[in-house]
């Protein structure tokens, strides 16, 4: 995972729930929700994510109160995000062309 | 009631899957060490069991991992050497720690360094008793010991390769 190769969907999610902060188990929930069941994530896979993306500085910890740590994306977490839309979008748009016809969408 | 069972499994999967096999006929993990596991009777097929490596985790991020597990239903077992087993009701639905091929990989990773730590140590070993055998009249219990790590290193061998070949599955599976 770098800013040059795409997301992993696991990885986009979690950066997208974390534009409210959450923990954990939060992300999980959210992206669960977010993605109608479609997309349910593993604790070890939700956890090794956000040990990677804190080193990235893509997501911080905010000040903890309980025993449960919350994270929140950063700008340059935004930034990342951003760029996945972006080449989302091309997929998709050049997805349509293809595969209707070769019509402008 | 409780049941001991020993047993030593080279390759950990295998394990998880006689594990989970033993609780459908409910018999239900509580502890284990290395080659030893304690049963204790319940319901049969009550929960899904899964193990787990936890490698290079400080105290404070286990803590993390476990209040993380936790709250996502799961409840630890047991802790020994480094490695967990924790349990989900069946009826919760599906239960992986891992959910998809990238994080498997990862993990995967975690595992093979460290087998791969204890191989060096273990051919080190052998090197270095080899090679003062001769030094000195106690020369057979250094062959004995060289002899011992060699083992060690072959025996570590065979996990490695499993978990490489599954590895390479799930690199199929991304198209790299």
């Amino acid at each position: 995972m770098n800013e040059k190769t795409p997301l992993t969907e696991g990885v986009y999610y979690i950066l997208l729930a974390l534009y409210e902060p959450r923990h954990g188990y939060g992300i999980m929930q959210y992206v669960s929700e977010l993605s109608k069941g479609r997309v349910e994530l593993g604790p070890g896979t939700v956890y090794g994510a956000i040990k990677s993306l804190l080193k990235r500085k893509w997501i911080v910890p905010i000040d903890e109160e309980g025993r449960k740590k919350e994270y929140v994306i950063t700008d340059e977490g935004k930034r990342v995000v951003e760029a996945e839309i972006k080449r989302l979008e091309e997929l998709y748009h050049n997805g349509q062309l293809i595969t209707k016809g070769g019509k402008s969408v | 009631m409780r049941k001991v069972k020993y047993r030593i499994f080279l390759d950990y999967d295998k394990e998880e899957k006689w594990v989970n096999d033993m609780a459908k006929e409910g018999w239900h993990l509580e502890k284990f060490s290395v080659g030893r596991f304690v049963f204790v009777k319940g319901e049969p097929g009550a929960f899904i069991y899964r193990n787990e490596y936890l490698g290079n985790l400080s105290e404070e991020e286990k803590v993390e991992y476990f209040a993380l597990l936790q709250d996502s239903g799961a409840t630890i077992v047991h802790e020994s050497f480094n490695w967990i087993y924790v349990k989900k009701p069946v009826n919760e639905g599906p239960f992986e720690l891992y959910t998809d091929a990238s994080s498997k990989i990862d993990y995967y990773n975690r595992l093979l360094n460290s087998l791969l730590i204890v191989l060096i140590v273990n051919i080190a070993g052998a090197t270095i008793n080899f090679s003062i055998m001769g030094l000195s009249n106690k020369g057979v219990f250094n062959l004995g010991a060289g002899i011992l790590h060699l083992l060690v290193a072959a025996l570590i061998c065979i996990p490695m390769v499993k978990i490489d070949k599954n590895k390479k599955k799930l690199k199929e599976q991304l198209f790299e």
